[in-house]
């Protein structure tokens, strides 16, 4: 086993140097010079050359990449340009955010996708599986940002249940409440596009799995119809947590439009600001430590398959 | 992928038997897939010709904002700025399917040829290819197209390059798995046998059978890819203003949502039903092969 993940760690090595080059690749595509938008209109010739020198602007492409990623490394990930702040610190806290609100939709996520997936599987006909089908269909195809803004409309601007924006209420306590009341909408309208694809993928595994022979096997030794669907949702759990793994990844990008919708002070929020502002230190910053995430979460996804498929440990 | 491909709910155990015998072969699509088609096939010829046949959708009337949805000369009522919401809505119709379509189309013939490709190469060319490929697997799909378009600066071709970007990598993955399980089949052996080219039996044997489940799982990402542009739109990425387009329509009635709550929910159901329609045709595709290949198996 941990021979296991010491080999996935490993591949992971290539994976995230590759990032680091799309990520160097995308600042470098940017049109526009970025000395002129740090001094604005009024810089001299002198300070445009000493500002050029000292962010190595006029080193070949081969050095700014090292250079950049022995700062990236060190935990430097620049100045925000809009901000004039370090960008680490700044990204940290959206990313915490991030990932508060990305858990909150996953487990929604995953208990809805399971719970649908599972009655449609099992339940062919009536209006209940139709009305699951439809569900998961619908939630795949809706847009976030238009059903972020229709909860707003009807649950929180019309009917005052929960509050429209933001993390906490700024005269409250910043207490548990206050954020969980803060977080419902936000994490169900990030969950609705996850759970579908779950419910979807869930269903066509339990069919799978109830059309293999051991189901029968054991159906005809006399078992109860409880201790076979026992064996049979185990047999379903790595094929989940595939999908599950996918789509929390998923998750981590699609909040931005949840995020923008909701002004939660997220990655996506802070992406979302620095891209009307060409904040563009920022944005590579949010993007690099959205990867970043993303690569670990599906390392630990990998652990836990192999931890209950023993198979894929050889 | 295959795996759910094969195991439809709907197979016969035991029909195996010669094509010739089998009792019926269902080679219709469903009702909900054939209605989806017809949605489909008139939104396309809403984009055709519905601007022609609507009037000018950036003319607007200061006095007449905010109109409400059945007013006279106004089936959708009037926006923020008095323009027709029901001609831009039409006229938006033409950018937003592009917008959605083109990147598919793209990440199509690219994914395919680098599948394919990848699929009939040996170890190393196999390997550099799917680990780049990887690399696109390490990013939140919506966000490094987000950091492209925002990288290339807002406009619709970046915003079309941007997803085609995205979507290539999941489209080599199902034409590379495709690829390496005909590979494996008796024909395969038979035309390289015969001594057929490389390129022969790529464009020859191979295509042919990648290209029905790259075709079924690109009709389901047209919906996905149309919501995604829309999405680029609405945070200010694809088109500008003033340009009819569905996301820029939301993104533009998004301000009046208290005092005009429906006027933000036309272009998103326009969205909507676009998506949907697109992915219950992919599913009804989907099943129509699942049958033809239970007929060949």
């Amino acid at each position: 086993m941990l021979g296991y993940v010491g080999r996935r760690l490993l591949m992971a090595i290539p994976i995230l140097f590759g990032v680091s080059i799309v990520i160097f690749i995308t600042i470098k595509i940017i049109p526009g010079d970025p000395v002129a938008s740090l001094l604005g209109p009024t810089g001299s010739p002198e300070a445009r050359a000493a500002l050029t020198e000292r962010l190595g602007l006029n080193e070949p492409w081969p050095v700014q990449y090292v250079t950049w990623l022995g700062h990236t490394l060190t935990g430097d990930l620049g100045t925000s340009i809009a901000r004039r702040s370090d960008v680490a610190p700044m990204v940290l806290d959206a990313l915490m955010n991030t990932l508060i609100l990305s858990a909150a939709a996953a487990v929604i996520a995953i208990v809805l996708g399971v719970a649908v997936g599972a009655l449609t599987a099992l339940r062919r006909t009536g209006i209940l599986a139709r009305l699951g089908n439809a569900l998961a269909l619908f939630s795949i195809s809706v847009p976030q940002y238009s059903i972020g803004l229709l909860l707003i409309i009807y649950l929180a601007a019309g009917a005052g249940l929960f509050p429209v924006s933001g993390m906490y209420n700024p005269n409250g306590d910043g207490g548990f409440v206050d954020l969980f009341n803060h977080l419902i909408l936000p994490a169900v309208t990030a969950a609705l596009v996850p759970a579908g694809i779950i419910a979807r993928m869930f269903r066509s595994s339990v069919l799978d799995v109830m059309s293999m022979d051991f189901v029968e096997a054991l159906t005809s030794r006399g078992l109860s119809h409880r201790r076979v669907m026992v064996h049979a949702f185990h047999n379903t759990v790595p094929s989940l947590l595939t999908v599950a793994g996918l789509q929390i990844g998923y998750l981590l990008g699609g909040v931005i439009f949840v995020e923008a919708v909701f002004a939660w002070p997220g990655i996506g929020l802070l992406v979302y600001q620095s891209i009307t502002q060409r904040d563009l230190p920022v944005i590579q910053a949010g993007v690099l430590v959205s990867a970043l995430a993303f690569v670990v979460l599906n390392l630990v996804v990998d652990a836990l398959h192999g931890l209950v498929d023993p198979r894929i440990r050889a | 992928m295959t795996a759910t491909i094969e195991a439809s709910p709907n197979a016969v155990p035991g029909s195996g038997a010669a094509p010739t015998t089998a009792p019926r072969r269902r080679r219709r699509m469903t009702v909900s897939a054939r209605i989806a088609a017809g949605v489909v096939a008139l939104i396309v010829l809403v984009a055709i010709v519905g601007p022609l046949l609507v009037g000018d959708p950036n003319a607007g009337d200061a006095a007449r904002r905010l109109l409400p949805a059945g007013s006279a000369g106004h089936i959708l009522g009037t926006d923020g700025q008095g323009r027709d919401v029901f001609a831009r809505l039409i006229d938006g119709t033409r950018l937003s399917l592009l917008a959605g379509l083109v990147p598919v189309l793209f990440a199509a013939v690219v994914g395919t040829t680098l599948g394919v490709t990848a699929g009939l190469s040996g170890k190393w060319g196999h390997r550099a290819i799917m680990r780049t490929l990887d690399v696109f697997y390490a990013f939140p799909a919506v966000l490094l197209a987000i950091a492209i378009a925002a990288a290339l600066g807002s406009g619709i071709s970046n915003s079309i390059i941007a997803l085609a970007v995205i979507l290539v990598p999941p489209v080599a993955r199902v034409a590379e798995t495709e690829t390496r399980r005909l590979a494996d089949l008796d024909y395969m052996d038979a035309a390289r046998a015969s001594g057929a080219s490389r390129l022969a039996i790529a464009t020859r044997q191979v295509l042919p059978n990648v290209a029905p489940p790259v075709v079924v799982y690109c009709t389901a990402l047209i919906g996905l890819s149309i919501v995604y542009a829309a999405g680029l739109s609405f945070l200010g990425l694809g088109v500008s203003p003033p340009t009819a387009e569905w996301g820029l329509m939301v993104s533009d009635h998004t301000q009046y949502i208290y005092t005009a709550p429906f006027l933000a929910a036309i272009p998103a159901l326009a969205i909507l039903v676009a998506s949907v329609a697109f992915n219950v045709l992919g599913d009804g595709l989907r099943d129509l092969l699942d049958v033809r290949s239970e007929a060949r198996a």
